[in-house]
């Protein structure tokens, strides 16, 4: 059967995201923030296509493969037991050399969007989530960025008493943002947010 | 007739979906003069029954002469009743719409209709399919070299994109097959509540597949290579724009289809001023940001023949 016409369930998990099988932590994680935003519930882009049914069932299959591809033990399991049946498919076949759709790399006006993440909200602990499964260490951002380990440290635990001043805290929360490819702008508001509320405990 | 000169190269396009007001035929006239100043020659073909004004977004007035004239056989040939413009390389042909859109307009008719447009003498052929959700107007879509989808971001928009798409898509699959029960098959799942139960294409094929192997494959391939294209129009933020990436995501998760997002138009008063003073905006103001817009899309038409937009 060709490729195109392959129920969600027959999917491979990288087919589901959207990604290529040699696909990195950090773009595994951009794809399943832009798939989750694309099938979220309440997504414009996809009103009066699907019904309910078929929603719940591309988004457990998102968060499924987004579970396995992220753990680095889980995917190599699941590579050996699906990847080597399939290789006449040609699953690479959209995609670019670094598993981006080719189309979207060669149109120019769309190279440098952002991702946005729709209901993800930026606390510390999310963050540090993030760079974990992305595979980033800390020293890795402190060096990119020229911010303290310390002040990371602070960040993703949310160490109030410790954090810089706010108009210095943008500034690092939009540098660590970068670093990891996420949007500087919402984790930035996120961030803030999350905190503010904190504080009123 | 009009001799074709370059008959390998020559491309028609037709632009529809979505619903009245998203700016299909702002889109059409505005690439249309960008792609005339490419040096090639352009004829726009307005068949939007609902609002045939095509000329207004040129500047012109109501043409006297129309497609009505040559069926009804008062000239002979089909470039008689084209209508130049001030744009050089530019012609205007008007009246598809009594074509298209009567309801006795027969296949052959509709055929021939696109083969005299096929002869005539330009190098791009835009046709302004407006609205419409007509069989006419689907089997011209898909008759063309390649179909434009123009949505805004709003959620009437976009439904009423998809309900195009989903009658294209199945009128597309119709055609492909040979046996009946699978034609009444493919007819019935455009129902959602069909009896069978067939609720997506996925459905569908499966089904297919149960009565005749040769005709799903045929489907699958006709799935294959069903590419149309998306301009999103009146685009506000980035959110908007990522919003053209989601409707391929979501088509490819639907219709197993791969849609190829064109480009965007950010939503720009500039547009309003043009249209208001009848003066295209990629002449009147073409550093305004939707004429950059546009004119990022004429170029990636123009170099359609690298990058396959085609069905």
């Amino acid at each position: 059967m060709m490729v195109n016409m392959k129920r969600i369930e027959e999917q491979t998990y990288y087919e589901i995201l959207e990604v290529s099988p040699n696909a990195t932590a950090k773009e595994i994680q951009r794809a399943y923030e832009r798939a989750k935003e694309t099938f979220h519930t309440d997504s414009l882009a996809i009103y009066s296509l699907f019904s309910e049914g078929e929603m719940n069932q591309i988004q457990t299959a998102i968060e499924e493969a987004y579970r396995v591809l992220m753990d680095e033990a889980l995917r190599k399991d699941y590579d050996q037991s699906h990847l080597r049946n399939h290789v006449g498919e040609k699953k690479e076949k959209p995609l670019g050399p670094q598993g981006i759709p080719r189309e979207k790399r060669d149109s120019l006006s769309f190279r440098d969007l952002a991702i946005n993440t729709g209901e993800v909200i930026y606390r510390g602990k999310t963050l540090k989530q993030i760079r974990e499964r992305v595979g980033i260490e800390l020293k890795t951002i402190s060096a990119e960025t020229k911010i303290s380990i310390k002040i990371l440290e602070w960040i993703e635990e949310e160490t109030l008493e410790k954090l810089p001043p706010l108009v210095y805290l943008k500034g690092f929360l939009r540098g660590y943002a970068q670093s990891l490819d996420l949007d500087p702008q919402k984790v930035v508001d996120g961030y803030l947010q999350s905190i503010a509320e904190t504080k009123k405990k | 007739m009009g001799q074709a000169q370059n008959d390998n190269q020559k491309m028609i396009w037709t632009i529809g979906g979505g619903k009245g007001g998203s700016g299909k035929s702002f889109i059409t006239a505005n690439i249309g003069i960008c792609l005339s100043k490419l040096g090639v020659r352009v004829i726009l073909i307005d068949a939007d029954l609902g609002g045939a004004n095509l000329h207004t977004f040129l500047g012109i007035s109501p043409p006297a002469l129309s497609l009505s004239d040559y069926i009804k056989k008062r000239v002979s040939y089909l470039h008689e009743v084209l209508i130049p413009t001030a744009i050089p390389n530019l012609q205007l042909l008007t009246g598809a719409q009594d074509l298209l859109n009567a309801a006795d307009a027969k296949s052959v008719q509709k055929r021939r209709l696109l083969r005299s447009i096929q002869r005539l003498e330009g190098d791009y052929i835009l046709v302004d399919l407006g609205g419409g959700n007509s069989l006419s107007v689907l089997d011209f879509f898909l008759m063309s070299d390649g179909g434009i989808l123009v949505v805004t971001p709003e959620p009437t928009s976009i439904e009423n994109t998809y309900r195009f798409l989903k009658s294209a898509f199945y009128r597309r699959l119709t055609q492909s097959v040979s046996s009946h029960p699978v034609k009444t098959l493919i007819d019935g799942a455009m129902d959602r509540k069909n009896e069978m139960g067939i609720q997506n294409p996925h459905d569908l094929i499966r089904a297919v597949r149960s009565i005749n192997e040769e005709d799903a494959k045929r489907i699958e391939e006709e799935v294959e290579t069903f590419h149309p294209n998306l301009i999103l129009n009146q685009v506000r933020s980035k959110k908007d724009i990522e919003i053209g990436f989601s409707i391929r995501s979501a088509c490819q998760k639907y219709f197993g289809i791969h849609l190829h997002y064109l480009g965007y138009v950010v939503y720009d008063q500039e547009v309003c001023q043009s249209i208001r003073k009848r003066k295209p905006l990629v002449l009147e103001n073409a550093r305004s940001r939707a004429a950059q817009c546009v004119t990022e899309i004429a170029a990636k038409l123009a170099n359609s023949h690298q990058i396959s937009l085609r069905f």
